[in-house]
């Protein structure tokens, strides 16, 4: 009595289930997966060292796909390439029944398998490796390939049961209309066909439904999500998949459904913190402040408590639908907010809102969480929602000027000016419209260069020269009106290096961003050294400054004031009469004008155009108005 | 001399043997000089590294018009001494026949003609030599041989299509192995794997020993199955245990494979590198291992290396031969590579002596850089830091999160305890910085909404539907239309007669049941018929529906600025949350059996319900009388029977199982009841609807979709099972099957189905959750119990001292200093204490009436009892 090898091998190949069935019930799954892929393996090189045959293509086939998972299920990262060991799958059975395809595509190839091979015990396990093969395409984003062997498989059984009803998913139907071979006991399966089906209808659906979200089609996307969401998959995936329902609910204008995806997100799995930054977008969106920043706080606290990449639990089964499912939207929807950006959004929003002590509180942690190591607690990535740094440093030192902390402030500022000073040149010419580099022109690429290089020094200028402002106020708030001068004077004489050239320097609208800022800060300063040569008593030199502002911004309220002031002071009464009645006249205009047109600041000027608000203007119109009336008494 | 083509090499006692044929230079020379066999002897000089001729010889072939050639050479055993010596095989062509003799080379470089015979054909396949000197050849699918004993060509009695090995094999002498079309000698049934290899590949091996001329079986050697590809074999051991022939041996294939066996199964394979394997040979070298030198027919060569798996450990291309000898004389072997060389060099120049180990010796080495070969070793060991650094790193990754998991049980320990300090010291407690709280509890999952404004985030625990309207209805009186019907089924052997009652009344009822009293006198028997009562509740409400994409907007759900208001919203919306709408009636069954009934062949009964009315008191105790009501007759006959006219009827129709509801409730109410509360800590549930829908073919009932009924062929026919969902996660299985089997054979088919995470439990009676809710009802109730009983102690026992008094008089904690102050006021408090230790000494000493003790043990016993019962169910 002889041992056939077809016994032999049947007999490993049950063993070797067997054992994955036993150590899948033990916590060891990960290395029995390894030490079972190999094993397989030995076992299908064994089985093609012999000429392809119908009675042992079964086995073969199954040993095959039983080998695929286990490469998958080891592998743990998403299934990549074309599974080659498939075509040599099919390239045997092609041998077996004499025919042979080594020069056909694996398409072609499974068509003429499907077609020509109708040995009644190959189906189920051709049908088997099918199933693989889709998921395989599904990885690779080939959904018509997938459609196309399910095509296949359908027709091979029953032609009528391809038919895809109206409004449903093709794809997906098409999945479902796929009856699923029933399993042998001779021939067992590491993990049944029937949960291949489940896992490939869900990755469909999710997949699919990412495609629609990135095209716009917002309620297709949605209903496909939804069928995926009701799939087979694991805590994981399905808290992906409501996370992009949320998204895609959110960009359909419907914050409330969003709220409630992303919350069975976390519900699912509270190791979804994307979700949690979502839900913040949502609350910004809904202009729920408080909501926001409570989001805010625990995506933070949570992000510091749970290990970046949390090691994932030894997977029960091998195939599973986020193997399947990688695509560039999943991963930007899904990218994992870094805890500097968390920190740094919490203070930015604070201060948005006014909440100056909360403010000061998160950009003093960010900026400690910065003195950490800057490479490795901030993201760098065009994704970020980081600005730059010295921005940073500006905004925090607004945040601390708002608070009443000065002398902090002007240290903060100290930083950021000290950082820049060897950053700028001493002249900087600007070119009115810098971003026109004609990219006909055989220069075309140095000139680009030289212009980032150029709106770099602008920017490295423009904080520099916020930061003296700042300092400036700083100084004003504390009393200290000389040092304010100086400091102001410094901003100034920096605003200098910039030398405009070009038609129209008047015409702010064609300005570009960086310029438009510089011309504010500029106005700022000048206001502010004003303010402070009325304080030290020099009214002269206040009125010159606040000229001067009113040349760079016509119209200013704060400047028109301040210059009628001064005149005032100067006892120069008529004059400021006559100014005040000018300014008077046009200022409701000039004020909806000034509100439409401009882009919003950066977030570190806002505190200096709180504080350049002319404080008296009652008392300063009553005085100017009992001086008109006596004017007009004396005529 | 320059290395022709024709050479031929062999090795011998750790020496190169290369025998040359001596060649007319021009062609008018071929007739006068006569053809010489040269040999020469070459030994590797570990000095220079080269090989050096030691000494040559040379046999003359006599001049002749013929054409001679060298066939083969081989070491083989002289038989009439015993010693292996070189032998090699030459070809005299003549004009009508070919003439063939071997010459043995002795020691001295003599040659010796051993044999000679004549053919009219030529030798072409298969031909080897072999002990004796003899030698065998295979032509026109037949195996011929002869040998220095006899001299005669003898030919084998069998049909082959190849031979593969021949050599020594224990106990059998000279065996050749080769291949031949299988003879299946029995019919065997094809079925499963039970087809034999020869049945499946059509050809098979077999081991033929000349000398004793007979069979042996192939199988010994290696399945029959590799027969069909197999092209050379190395018999590598041979052994006889118990008569058994064991036999070690490797192969090589035309699918490139190399393969290793042991006793007839296969051990080992690896893929080799090129195409077209035609020899092989094993080398056991200095470092014990086991190497096979595989050559090509492209003329490549490579080395497998056999350690825990077989490898290919090393390979090298335009390769004339591949010797295996001792050629350094260290006691091992090693191979000996012999390189194609275009150039005019001598013999043996280019070489190449290695064991891929320390031995390592080749013609274009140049020595100066002696180093060993250690950029694998390197290279394994940077394998090593990796796998090393990648398991450090996943421990550090568990320390980690077991460290972060020990400091927030240890925090929420150090919580409790100053907590319970606070408690003793009777401070109010104050939780920690609400900030720290807020993410704990929500990285704790849990279910509390934990901030303000993000309380939509989590729900709240969702009102029991069922508990606000229980307590509405309180009427006192059996209403008028208490039955909306009276109805009789028959399911097998059972009979089952139900009541459906009106919602209003059963909510007033509790511990319903039936009873049947026949109506006939029929005076032996007792009238009242033994049954069992069931109540049976049917929610016709349908799953909820998913978000569709063109549903509404939700509402903003409202901020909870603290649990006042949210009191408020959840009595503004009481029912807002409560999705199952009831059915309107609640139905009673009685199931008894059948048979014993029939007996009787009219019978008339009638039915009667019996339960407890509950009556609603101002302090919350029920109290309830036991009523009994009539609630109609039923007739049954063994005719109606007959035709059918009680029986269940349940049809599949489309997507659906028609049946009334009637019939719904009698199957219901005959089958067990099982609930499963299966919860998966990873994967969705889906696959228990496909297995419901798919496997047990299920299909709802019309009436009532949450319940399912099986179509599935087989015993299992008739299932009903219901299967509820509570989270994508979790979900409870209510199975109603007629009996154990019937549950064993599902759940047999649903473990299949069922993630492997998956766990499965037992519900022994309701939901867990509904369960804690009777757990808590049964606690208060023995807290009233108990209060209630000291309630009445202190009435009844008469005692002056009440315990109400006795609070007004507890010792005011503010004066209690000042009194302290002075020594009056120290008397004073004495006094107090000392009275307050005679009243409670005088209370532990009241007295308490038996008979009331009796009924207060046995009620705080039956509140104990009850509480305790869910404990068990719940645990």
């Amino acid at each position: 009595p002889e041992r056939g090898c077809l016994r032999a091998w049947a007999a490993q190949s049950q063993a070797l289930v067997g054992r994955w069935t036993t150590a899948r019930c033990g916590g060891e799954t990960r290395r029995a997966c390894r030490q079972l892929r190999d094993e397989l393996r030995e076992l299908l090189r064994r089985i093609r060292g012999l000429p392809a045959a119908l009675p042992a293509l079964p086995l073969e086939l199954t040993v095959l796909y039983n080998s695929l998972l286990f490469t998958v299920g080891a592998s743990d990262s998403a299934i990549k390439g074309e599974a080659e060991e498939i075509r040599q799958g099919l390239l045997r059975v092609l041998e077996a029944c004499g025919a042979c395809g080594q020069d056909l595509g694996t398409e072609e190839l499974w068509e003429k398998v499907l077609q020509e091979v109708t040995v009644e015990e190959l189906q189920a396990p051709l049908h088997r490796l099918g199933a693989l093969q889709a998921a395989w395409w599904l990885a690779a984003s080939q959904l018509g390939s997938v459609a196309g062997l399910f095509q296949l498989l359908s027709t091979a059984e029953d032609p009528r049961r391809a038919q895809c009803s109206e409004g449903q998913n093709k794809l997906l139907s098409l999945i479902k209309a796929w009856r699923v071979p029933p399993e042998g006991a001779s021939l067992p399966l590491v993990q049944s066909a029937k949960d291949l089906k489940e896992i490939l209808c869900t990755a469909a659906a999710f997949l699919q439904g990412l495609q629609e979200l990135e095209a716009g089609n917002f309620p297709t996307a949605l209903s496909l999500l939804q069928e995926a969401a009701g799939g087979f998959c694991s805590k994981n995936i399905l808290a992906q998949i409501h996370t992009c329902l949320g998204c895609c609910a959110q960009r359909m204008g419907k914050p409330q459904t969003a709220l409630q995806q992303l919350k069975r997100a976390l519900q699912v799995d509270f190791q979804c913190l994307p979700a949690l930054s979502h839900v913040a977008a949502v609350y910004h969106d809904l202009g729920e402040i408080d909501a926001e920043l409570q989001a805010l706080t625990l995506l933070y606290e949570a992000l510091g408590k749970s290990p970046p990449a949390a090691a994932s639990s030894s997977p029960c089964f091998l195939m599973r639908a986020e193997l399947l499912v990688h695509t560039p939207v999943l991963t930007s929807l899904l990218r994992r907010r870094h805890p500097s950006e968390v920190k740094y959004l919490l203070a930015q929003r604070c201060l948005q809102d006014g909440r100056v002590a909360d403010a000061v509180e998160h950009y003093l942690d960010f900026l400690s969480l910065l003195q950490d190591g800057l490479q490795q607690q901030v993201p760098l990535d065009g994704s970020s929602a980081l600005p730059r740094i010295p921005e940073v440093f500006l905004e925090a030192a607004s945040a601390l000027e708002q608070a009443g902390r000065h002398q902090d402030a002007i240290t903060v500022c100290e930083e950021v000016i000290s950082r820049t000073t060897d950053l700028i040149p001493r002249v900087l010419r600007v070119e009115e419209r810098l971003e026109q580099p004609e990219s006909s022109l055989p220069g075309a690429e140095l000139a680009g260069g030289l212009l980032s290089q150029k709106k770099e020094s602008l920017c490295c200028l423009a904080w520099r020269a916020a930061g003296y402002l700042l300092q400036g106020w700083a100084w004003a708030k504390l009393g200290k009106s000389k040092e304010a001068v100086t400091q102001f004077s410094r901003c100034l004489s920096d605003l200098l290096r910039v030398l405009l050239h070009g038609s129209g320097i008047k015409q702010t609208e064609n300005l570009q961003p960086e310029v438009e800022v510089l011309q504010k800060i500029r106005l700022l300063s000048l206001l502010g050294r004003g303010t402070q040569f009325l304080e030290l008593g020099r009214n002269k030199e206040a009125l010159l400054d606040f000229q001067h502002s009113l040349q760079i911004s016509p119209g200013d309220p704060a400047a028109a004031s301040y210059l009628v002031q001064a005149l005032w002071e100067l006892n120069r009464k008529q004059e400021a009469a006559a100014q005040w009645q000018k300014f008077s006249q046009s200022c409701p205009a000039e004020d909806g004008q000034q509100q439409g047109q401009g882009r919003p600041l950066p977030l570190y000027l806002v505190s200096c155009l709180q504080q350049a608000v002319f404080p008296h203007s009652e008392a300063l119109a009553r005085s100017i108005q009992d001086y008109l009336g006596t004017a007009a008494q004396d005529t | 001399m320059l290395l022709g083509e024709q050479d031929q090499f062999l090795s011998y006692n750790g020496e190169v043997l290369v025998f040359q044929l001596s060649k007319p230079k021009h062609a008018e020379e071929a007739d006068e000089k006569p053809m010489k066999l040269c040999v020469r002897r070459m030994v590797f000089n570990r000095d220079t590294k080269l090989f050096v001729q030691k000494s040559s010889g040379a046999f003359s072939m006599g001049t002749s018009h013929s054409k001679i050639e060298m066939i083969c050479c081989s070491c083989t055993t002289d038989s009439r001494t015993g010693i292996i010596l070189p032998c090699i095989l030459m070809k005299k062509k003549k004009r009508n026949s070919i003439k063939y003799f071997l010459l043995l080379l002795h020691s001295s470089n003599q040659f010796e003609p051993s044999f000679y015979f004549k053919l009219d054909y030529e030798l072409k396949e298969d031909i080897r030599l072999f002990s004796g000197p003899s030698l065998l050849w295979r032509h026109a699918n037949k195996l011929f041989y002869i040998s220095s004993n006899t001299c005669v060509v003898q030919s084998a009695p069998v049909h082959l299509s190849c031979v593969v090995w021949t050599g020594e094999i224990v106990g059998e002498g000279t065996v050749v192995l080769g291949k031949r079309a299988a003879c299946l000698p029995e019919t065997e049934d094809p079925d499963g794997f039970s087809v034999s290899d020869r049945a499946i590949w059509g050809s098979e091996f077999f081991g033929y020993a000349i000398q004793s001329q007979k069979f042996l079986s192939g199988a010994c050697f290696m399945p029959h199955a590799y027969s069909r590809v197999v092209s050379s074999v190395h018999v590598c051991r041979s052994e006889r245990l118990r008569k058994q022939l064991r036999i070690s041996l490797v192969a090589i294939t035309h699918k490139n494979q190399l393969v290793w066996f042991q006793n007839g199964a296969p051990k080992g394979v690896c893929e080799l590198p090129y195409e077209k394997p035609c020899s092989v040979t094993p080398a056991l070298t200095s470092s014990r291992d086991l190497l096979f030198a595989v050559s090509f027919a492209s003329g490549n060569s490579c080395v497998v290396q056999r350690r825990d798996s077989l490898q290919v450990a090393s390979k090298w291309q335009k390769v004339k031969c591949v010797l295996v000898d001792d050629f350094i004389g260290s006691g091992s072997e090693q191979l000996l590579l012999l390189f194609k060389d275009d150039s005019d060099t001598d013999v043996l120049s280019t070489f190449k002596i290695t064991d891929l180990g320390e031995v390592n010796y080749a013609s274009d080495i140049n020595y100066k850089h002696d180093v060993p070969a250690a950029e694998g070793l390197q290279e394994n060991g940077l394998l090593t830091v990796r796998a090393l650094e990648t398991r450090l790193q996943a421990g550090w990754t568990s320390v980690r999160e077991l460290q972060q998991h020990l400091g927030l049980q240890r925090r929420v320990i150090l919580e409790s305890c100053r907590a319970l300090i606070d408690l003793v010291e009777e401070r109010t407690h104050i939780l920690p910085n609400s900030k720290e709280v807020k993410c704990r509890r929500s990285l704790l999952n849990s279910a509390k909404p934990f901030v303000e404004g993000l309380v939509s985030l989590w729900d709240d625990v969702e009102n029991p539907p069922d508990s606000l309207s229980k307590e509405t209805s309180s009427a006192s009186e059996v209403p008028e239309h208490f039955t909306e019907e009276l109805w009789q089924r028959v399911v097998g052997d059972s009979l089952v007669v139900g009541v459906k009652l009106t919602e209003s009344f059963y909510l007033s009822l509790s511990d319903v049941s039936l009873s049947l009293v026949m109506d006939q006198d029929f005076s032996s028997i007792p009238p009242i018929i033994k049954c069992q009562s069931k109540i049976i509740k049917l929610n016709k409400a349908f799953s909820a529906l998913a978000v569709s994409s063109n549903q509404i907007e939700p509402p903003p759900k409202k901020m909870k600025l603290d649990l006042h208001s949210k009191n408020d919203l959840r009595k503004e919306f009481p029912k807002r949350s409560s999705r199952i709408q009831l059915d309107g009636a609640k139905t009673v069954t009685a199931v008894t059996s059948l048979s014993p009934l029939l007996a009787f062949h009219h019978v008339c009964c009638v039915v009667l319900l019996h339960a407890r009315k509950q009556n609603h008191q101002n302090d919350g105790l029920q109290q309830s009388k036991k009523i009994t009501v009539l609630c109609g007759k039923i007739l049954l006959s063994l005719e109606d029977i007959s035709n059918g006219r009680y029986s269940i009827k349940m049809l599949r129709d489309n997507s659906y199982c028609t049946g009334s509801m009637e019939d719904i409730l009698a199957v219901l109410s005959v089958s067990v009841r099982f609930s499963f509360q299966i919860v998966s800590c990873d994967c969705t549930l889906t696959p228990v609807s496909s297995w419901l829908l798919g496997e047990m073919e299920c299909t709802p009932f019309k009436e009532c979709q949450d319940n399912i009924f099986c179509h599935k062929a087989g015993n299992v026919r008739g299932t009903i099972f219901n299967w509820a969902l509570r989270n994508p996660f979790e979900g409870v299985l209510t199975i109603f099957c007629r009996n154990l089997t019937v549950l064993f054979q599902c759940l047999h088919s649903l473990t299949r189905v069922l993630p492997p995470s998956c766990s499965v439990k037992l519900l022994r009676s309701g939901s867990k959750q509904v369960l804690t809710e009777q757990l808590s009802l049964a606690l208060e109730k023995e807290m009233l119990t108990l209060k209630n009983s000291l309630f009445l102690k202190e009435t009844k026992a008469g005692n002056s001292l009440t315990w109400g008094n006795e609070s007004g008089k507890k010792i005011n904690n503010a004066p209690l200093a000042s009194l302290l102050d002075t020594e009056e006021g120290v008397q004073q408090f004495r006094k107090k204490l000392q009275k307050e230790r005679e009243e409670s000494v005088q209370s532990m000493n009241q007295t308490l009436n038996g008979a009331l003790y009796q009924t207060t043990a046995l009620k705080i016993a039956e509140a104990q009892i009850s509480s305790d019962m869910i404990v068990w169910r719940l645990a």
